[in-house]
């Protein structure tokens, strides 16, 4: 993992060496945590959860915010639980009445001048500083000065906006784009309660993973120009899926409300992507949106199921029989779509296998989240042609003398249209764009967001994705497309469930073995969940 | 081919009369199914009863509630506390303000704020409860009555009923679903004149129960309906649950606001009346007694009630004043929080329960310290009630159904939930 170079703290492993390890005791609950530990890990990994605003797990620390002191016997003053390793038989007290009212006081100190945002700040519902005022202070102002009035408008690049007033100066969003980014592309200006976020002299904030600081952010200070004013975030719910952008497969959440996505956030993952994505990935949920194919089409016009199956089998009986056929496989499906396609085209005796993927993009590799290849499940394919012994070629090898073409995806790259239109071609896709406007018959799926199923990264990581809302119209996943087609041309394929398609797949394929099928998750109402800052 | 008798027993599904056989002129011995409701003019609530008939003689019965479930306990799961207040309003629809309270309590005593309410808040908790309970009897009785054929009672009574409905709308600016009370008091005071308003339209009431009551009890075809109707001993009223009215009118001497009590119950004097056979008539009786119980608690809450606060001085669970909320960000964000997220009820289970107009209607809530419960259950009176309807009908001529489930009072915004 090669994000943050060593990560600044390590979450506390599970049975680590004796040696390695210390004893404390917090708030009267003894922890064992691994030597160098902070206490306000040791103190979460018992479940309690000391107030801060600086302290991020992936960033380094700075002990800037003084919103996470506790008492420590035998020491006069209280200590920034972030910053203050764990040592043996420390004893810690984060209830005690001095780190309490250290708390309430350091909140109060935060809101005398935060502008009273609530009601239009679209960090409202899943905001730190709301979270930590409710739960650690819950008292009245005491302030009858006038407010220090700053910037609320501040274009800081491409994707950010900026409200000065709001910021509360913890310098997470400086530290990630230090650290995820590798650019010093913001700091602090001034001094005092005039004191304020900026742009590095001569910089702007454009890296390629600048949206973190707007996930980072503990208020509405930053927001993504993107999302800023469009949807409130208690009323979205989050589903846990895999970011369909590149061949890294980051972990995110889906946000969305009634069957659209709104954005998609990061989740951790520290085997992938750590906390972090970039924003292209961010961007690709707008995808999920854009020239659907939403009913099935025999000539360019819509049909309904039975007869576009129908129309399908017909079509390409010809060239299957004559062995001048071919299936492609898609590096942008699921592994499961994959495996349904490979499974059918070998009932059917098919011998010419390609694979369509998106041309790799040398300028994106940078080292750390972003890879040249901006297929997400590349990889996958390939291990599934492997094990069930077949031999894929990329796309643009088509041989001429192919009369019948069964396509996964919505991109045949190098495939002449003019070729194409020679062919009969079944487009099995989500999309109406490119090659699938030439099909005799095109048949709808889900896109990534809309099914469950799975996806191999570049590091062979087998990532599962749940299905955030419906696919529209009458699309449906693309294995189940498969069995129909199956089914019309008398192949027994008896998957009813994508989870038999997964076991199927994972028994055919060795590295996949022991890989089990986990339950649905459920969207999570982040109404409910909590500022989860 | 048939002959003409069969083609006509074909077509007609029966025999003309004049081609039955002597003996085919007697009735059927076989027993016969009806279906009564869900909609039926002279059913109390929707509700459908599947009878098998011996004649005018109930053999059998199947009570079938469900048609009015609209999912209280599982929605619950997905408002906050705040936010049920409103579906509480729907379960006994007749008297609101009394399940309005009985879910303030349960939250409270979560938060163990049940000592810490204002004493006014409580007063005005009681009031609006007894008010809730008269229009709860009114109702009961006075439908009773009109389904027996006294429609005068039924529109008397519902005169009087509007009177408190309009009070009570002046209360809350609701006529019927208040949502009055909050966890921690009430949601606004009561309104200017409101003494002399309701003491006036007690006044007013107790003529008409007097008017009533002259119609009623001493009518001899009211009380051959009821008297001996439906009876039920103490011991099965206990067995299955009984609780309120119904059990009284058995000699059950349980009344929540005496045995358990709760609010400012024990500062008001009332007395608990109980009956002796148990049937429809003493249901009747024991209802019109509570109705001048709760006359008497009402005209002494409005002696004692003192001035203060109507709202608990808990940042957890108090909005602050608007003119904070738009002025300052600390109170802005207590606003936003107690609204978006609800309020915060800290882990762990409770069980309150209060007199509702027909006994006790109990919630049971486990939190899980979020903004809305893990768990949320109602005890609700009418559904055990409606539990033991299809013993009581038994026996009983189809005629005498109509009283028996006037009396049970089945709600079926409650029974169904």
């Amino acid at each position: 993992m090669s994000v943050t170079g060593a990560p600044p703290t390590q979450p506390p492993a599970p049975a680590p060496a004796p040696t390695n390890t210390v004893t404390l005791t917090i708030d009267g609950q003894a922890v064992t945590v691994p030597k160098g530990t902070n206490v306000l890990e040791a103190a979460r990994t018992l479940g309690i959860d000391i107030s801060a605003f600086c302290y991020h797990p992936g960033l380094p620390i700075v002990a800037q915010c003084r919103q996470c002191l506790v008492a420590v016997e035998k020491n006069p003053k209280l200590q920034p639980s972030c910053q203050q390793v764990c040592g043996d038989n420390m004893v810690v007290h984060t209830t005690d009445k001095q780190s309490t009212l250290a708390r309430k006081q350091q909140l109060e100190f935060t809101l005398v001048n935060h502008p009273i945002d609530c009601p239009i700040c679209d960090k409202a519902g899943e905001c730190t500083l709301q979270k930590l005022y409710f739960e650690h202070d819950n008292a009245d102002s005491r302030v009858d000065t006038p407010k220090v009035h700053k910037n609320k408008v501040v274009d800081l690049g491409p994707t950010i906006v900026l409200d000065q007033e709001r910021c509360i100066l913890c310098s997470r969003c400086i530290r990630t784009c230090d650290v995820v980014a590798g650019q010093h592309q913001l700091d602090f200006a001034h001094r005092g309660d005039h004191e304020i976020l900026t742009t590095a002299p001569g910089e702007e904030l454009d890296n390629p993973y600048s949206l973190n600081t707007v996930d980072v952010c503990p208020v509405g200070a930053l927001t993504a120009k993107d999302f800023r004013f469009t949807m409130r975030a208690w009323e979205l719910e989050a589903t846990p899926s895999v970011c369909n952008g590149c061949a890294t497969g980051c972990n995110v959440e889906i946000h969305h409300k009634n069957g659209r996505a709104w954005r998609l956030v990061p989740r951790h993952n520290p085997d992938v992507n750590d906390y972090w994505m970039c924003d292209e990935g961010r961007f690709t949920y707008h995808d999920l949106r854009e020239e659907r194919l939403a009913a099935a089409t025999v000539d360019g016009l819509p049909a309904g199921w039975d007869r576009a199956i129908r129309a399908a089998a017909d079509r390409l009986a010809v060239g299957r029989t004559a062995g001048q056929f071919a299936v492609v496989f898609s590096a942008l499906h699921t592994n499961e779509d994959n495996f349904a396609l490979a499974k059918l085209a070998q009932a059917w005796g098919v011998s010419h296998f390609y694979v369509a993927g998106k041309p790799p993009v040398p300028a994106r590799a940078d080292g750390r989240l972003r890879v040249a290849d901006i297929n997400p499940n590349m990889g996958g394919v390939k291990a599934i042609a492997e094990a069930l012994g077949i031999t894929i070629k990329p796309v643009y090898e088509l041989e001429g003398s192919i009369r019948g073409l069964l396509a996964l995806g919505d991109i045949l790259p190098g495939v002449d249209p003019a070729k194409l239109k020679e062919l009969e071609y079944v487009a099995i896709t989500a999309h109406e764009r490119g090659p699938v406007v030439h099909a005799n018959v095109a048949l709808p799926t889900a896109a990534w967001a809309e099914a469950s199923g799975t996806i191999t990264n570049n590091k062979g990581h087998v990532q599962r994705m749940h299905a955030a809302f419906g696919p529209p119209g009458q699309a449906i996943a693309g294995w189940e497309v498969i069995v129909r087609l199956a089914q019309a041309t008398t192949v027994k394929l008896a998957w009813t469930h994508v989870r038999e398609v997964f076991k199927d797949m994972t028994a055919a394929v060795p590295a996949w073995n022991k890989l089990t099928w986990a339950r649905e998750a459920r969207p999570l109402s982040l109404r409910f969940a909590g500022s989860r800052g | 081919m048939a002959d003409s008798q069969t083609l006509k027993q074909l077509v007609l599904g029966r025999k003309d009369v004049q081609d039955l056989s002597d003996t085919e002129h007697d009735l059927p011995p076989d027993l016969m199914t009806v279906n009564m409701g869900p909609s039926h003019p002279a059913m109390h609530g929707t509700v459908r009863i599947v009878l098998t008939v011996d004649g005018e003689r109930v053999v059998k019965s199947d009570v079938h509630p469900g048609y009015l479930h609209r999912c209280f306990e599982k929605e619950s799961e997905y408002a906050t506390y705040t936010q049920i207040f409103p579906y509480t309003d729907r379960l006994n629809y007749v008297s609101p303000m009394i399940n309005n309270c009985g879910w303030a309590m349960v939250t409270e005593k979560l938060m163990g704020l049940t000592s810490l309410i204002p004493k006014r808040a409580e007063y005005i908790r009681v009031i609006v409860s007894e008010m809730s309970r008269i229009t709860d009897h009114l109702t009961c009785v006075g439908a009773s009555a009109m389904e027996l054929g006294a429609f005068g009672p039924f529109l008397f009574f519902l005169k009087a009923r509007e009177w408190l409905y309009e009070l009570l709308e002046k209360v809350s600016g609701a006529r019927l679903t208040h949502t009055y009370v909050r966890v921690g008091g009430v949601s606004k005071d009561l309104p200017d004149n409101f003494a002399a308003d309701l003491t006036h339209t007690l006044d007013e009431t107790v003529k008409v129960m007097v008017e009533v009551e002259q119609m009623l009890n001493g009518n001899k075809i009211f009380r051959d309906r009821m008297a001996g109707i439906g009876a039920m001993t103490r011991e099965e009223a206990i067995a299955s649950g009984c609780v309120g009215p119904i059990a009284r009118a058995c000699g059950v001497d349980y009344d929540v606001r005496k045995d358990y009590p709760y609010s400012v119950y024990p500062e008001v004097e009332f007395d608990v009346p109980l009956g002796t056979t148990g049937d429809c008539l003493d249901r009747y009786l024991v209802r019109i007694e509570e109705l001048k119980q709760s006359i008497s608690i009402l005209r002494q809450c409005l002696k004692q009630i003192p001035d203060g606060r109507i709202m608990v001085d808990d940042p957890r669970c108090s909005l602050p004043p608007k003119k904070d909320t738009y002025n300052t960000i600390e109170s802005m964000i207590r606003h936003f929080k107690h609204i978006v997220d609800g309020i915060k009820i800290p882990a762990g289970e409770a069980y309150a329960f209060v007199e509702g107009g027909n006994g006790e209607l109990g919630f049971f809530v486990v939190a899980d310290g979020t903004g809305r419960p893990y768990k949320a259950y109602c005890r609700s009176p009418s559904f055990v009630h409606l539990s033991t309807a299809g013993q009581l009908i038994q026996d009983h001529l189809i005629a005498d159904i109509v009283p028996i489930f006037g009396m049970i009072n089945m709600i079926g915004g409650e029974c169904d939930k």
